[in-house]
């Protein structure tokens, strides 16, 4: 069972209806040897009747007087009781007629027993000691057998009613005692990077509930502050340092505008305008991965259909490509949409192409396999390049390790895949390095979850 | 045109006060907030460049309440911190453009001409400069009267040249047009769609159309 709700509820149900179970059950002995002790009272009343029939002298009786003397109370009561006295030693006996000749079934060493008797069915006998007579005195134990039919009838009626009531007041009651718990839930399931200000309301008592909910709130107050404090280290650093970048640009900007530099002091220049837009790129890069780590960076997921998306890519991969004396093929399997935002695993894709065009010897095949399946978009780019052995491969997402850079003069900042690795973690996916299907060359994949196609089968 | 910075930043404030001066703008500099006010009470601007970071108050806060208070004229936002949530909030609150530091002046103003020519529009619907002719209805482009067969990337980069003919326009502009991001600054992306534009118009044009600016952009001759 999924929820504490249906858990609560079932064994509140379950030990409410057994401990009744229980109790009828007990109800069900008392009742029934209450009801025998009456059976009892009533053979001993009829014996001491027969008693007084039998009058003062009935130990000098012969079957005959003592038939004479008796047949006419036990006809009276024969809807009732069935007699039987014996006398152990002689023949003298007597029994009442609606025996039919019959014996009373008899049971050694008990007084008072329970048996069953063919064509007139359950008895309940009770012999009485007579001096020298042993007289038995059966009654039926119908009405007994009738009323415990009928008390287990009612039982049973009563049992499955609180079956039924034990489940509806557990479920009513397992929701009132969660509620706060379901509020605790909804808050803390809002609270994200964009409202950490916000707190599970507390009410005004001391119990479990609230002392979770106010541990929680402390947690939060503690995660609202590390973010803060990312936050404001990122504002501030970027501002510290982008604003004495701008006027570093703006002056050496103006000394190329105003002219009069000798050649080489101008192309000095432009170099430093150059590195400052490199510097200016590391430094995003950085603040990016700070914010990312910290999830502070808004990441807008939407469904999009990836056919689409990388029609619009390649048209830009190739002229990349076409530019850099490269051939870049593309391949797009399954329908569906994955869920993502456009610009970022834009960026990622570019980056991925970059290195692989770097990486690729001239006239090289760079080529991109993207597949949607079994709930994931799955993209690779793979190039023909040296590949890296598999304790570089491991190395290339960490930041600023580069390989290979001499190849192709590569001017990255070493971020790259960083970033990558950042974005991709966003969307919640991955992403991995593994050499490529030919001989050499390294194949970068990254997954994200996709959405399955609605109108495969239709279509 | 008459022009209020905001930026407290000393060194930048007067360098951006003598440029805008240099480039023919009257610049107003000051560097609060209460600033900036005080100057708006005074005097019409018809631009205003506002850093986002003051030391008496939020730029983005000041756009919102210029708004709410119906002061309608162009606000250019000027700052340090380039995350598009920055960047959207500001433009939500009202302001009209974002510049990310480090700009270029070159950027400023054509940001700045941008934003006033806004203001008072007057569509054409083709543009003519240097014997390339650019039909915004027709979507075509001729070269001495002969069509020239355009992507459309290379489509839409030419309208924003010659929208902006004789002015260098920067790279980080020139991206945010076109792929509405400025990631592919990092890329050569935007080297690789000029080349071969470059390549089509003055094949067939017989002499150069643009001029490489290096460290800037491009401008369109």
């Amino acid at each position: 069972m999924r929820s504490i709700s249906a858990r609560l509820t079932f064994w509140y149900a379950l030990s409410a209806t057994v401990t009744l179970a229980i109790l009828f059950l007990a109800g069900y002995q008392l009742l029934e040897s209450r009801l025998i002790h009456g059976l009892d009272q009533l053979n001993e009343a009829e014996f001491r009747q027969l008693k007084e029939h039998l009058g003062a002298d009935y130990q000098h009786l012969n079957s005959q007087a003592m038939d004479e003397r008796i047949r006419d109370t036990s006809e009276s009561s024969s809807v009732l009781f069935y007699i039987a006295i014996e006398h152990p030693k002689t023949d003298i006996k007597f029994k009442s007629r609606n025996l039919q000749g019959r014996e009373i079934p008899d049971i050694k060493g008990k007084r008072a027993y329970s048996a069953s008797m063919e064509g007139i069915g359950d008895l309940r006998v009770d012999e009485f000691l007579l001096a020298p007579f042993d007289v038995t005195i059966a009654t039926s134990a119908r009405s007994v057998h009738d009323g415990m039919r009928e008390y287990v009838k009612v039982c049973a009626a009563l049992l499955l009613a609180m079956l039924v009531a034990s489940i509806g007041i557990g479920l009513g009651l397992s929701r009132l005692l969660l509620r706060p718990i379901r509020a605790i839930r909804e808050t803390a399931n809002r609270i994200g990077s964009d409202n950490l200000s916000e707190r599970i309301p507390v009410a005004d008592l001391n119990d479990e509930v609230t002392d979770l909910a106010r541990l929680l709130n402390q947690m939060f107050d503690r995660l609202e502050s590390a973010f803060d404090q990312i936050r404001r280290f990122s504002d501030e650093a970027s501002h510290e340092l982008k604003t004495p970048l701008s006027l570093v640009r703006l002056h050496a900007e103006k000394m190329l505008r105003d002219g009069d530099l000798p050649p080489a002091h101008a192309e000095a220049v432009l170099v430093q305008i150059e590195e400052l837009a490199r510097l200016n790129q590391i430094i995003d890069e950085m603040l990016f991965l700070s914010r990312a780590e910290a999830k502070a960076i808004r990441i807008d997921l939407k469904p999009h259909d990836p056919a689409r998306f990388l029609e619009t890519f390649n048209q830009d991969a190739r002229a990349l490509a076409e530019h850099s004396g490269r051939r870049y093929v593309a391949t797009h399997k399954g329908r569906g949409r994955a869920v993502f935002e456009e610009k970022w695993v834009r960026q990622v894709l570019l980056n991925l192409l970059t290195n692989a065009l770097n990486a690729s010897p001239p006239t090289g095949l760079v080529s991109l396999r993207s597949e949607l399946k079994g709930g994931l978009w799955r993209v690779s780019v793979e190039d023909e390049g040296p590949g890296l052995p598999a304790n570089q491969r491991e190395r290339i997402f960490e930041r600023f390790v580069r390989f290979n850079t001499s190849l192709n003069g590569d001017r990255g900042s070493g971020l790259g895949l960083t970033i990558s690795r950042s974005i991709i973690s966003l969307h919640g996916g991955r992403i991995f390095a593994a050499p490529a299907n030919g001989e050499q060359g390294l194949r970068v994949t990254f997954e994200i979850p996709s959405l399955v196609a609605e109108t495969s089968v239709a279509a | 045109m008459k022009v209020l910075i905001v930026e407290d930043e000393m060194r930048l404030g007067q360098f951006l006060r003598q440029g805008l001066s240099e480039h023919a703008h009257t610049a107003n500099w000051v560097q609060t907030c209460r600033g900036a006010n005080d100057a708006l009470v005074e005097t019409k601007y018809d631009l205003i460049v506002l850093d986002l970071s003051l030391p008496d108050g939020d730029g983005i806060e000041l756009v919102r309440e210029w708004r709410a208070s119906g002061f309608n004229e162009p606000v250019l936002i000027l700052s340090a911190r380039d995350s598009l949530e920055d960047r959207i909030k500001g433009l939500d609150v009202g302001a009209d453009d974002y510049l990310p530091k480090p700009f270029s002046l070159e950027e400023l103003l054509a940001r700045m001409r941008a934003l006033l020519r806004r203001q008072s529009v007057t569509k054409q619907t083709v543009l003519e400069r240097n014997g390339v002719k650019l039909d915004l209805l027709g979507h075509t482009v001729h070269v001495n009267g002969e069509a020239v067969d355009l992507t459309g990337r290379e489509y839409a980069l030419l309208e924003i040249f010659m929208q902006n003919a004789g002015r260098v326009l920067t790279r980080t502009l020139i991206s945010e047009k076109i792929w509405s991001s400025h990631y592919e600054v990092d890329t050569n992306l935007l080297d690789v769609y000029m080349s071969r534009l470059r390549a089509k118009l003055e094949g067939a044009l017989g002499k150069p159309v643009f001029k490489t600016v290096r460290g800037i952009g491009y401008q369109f001759l």
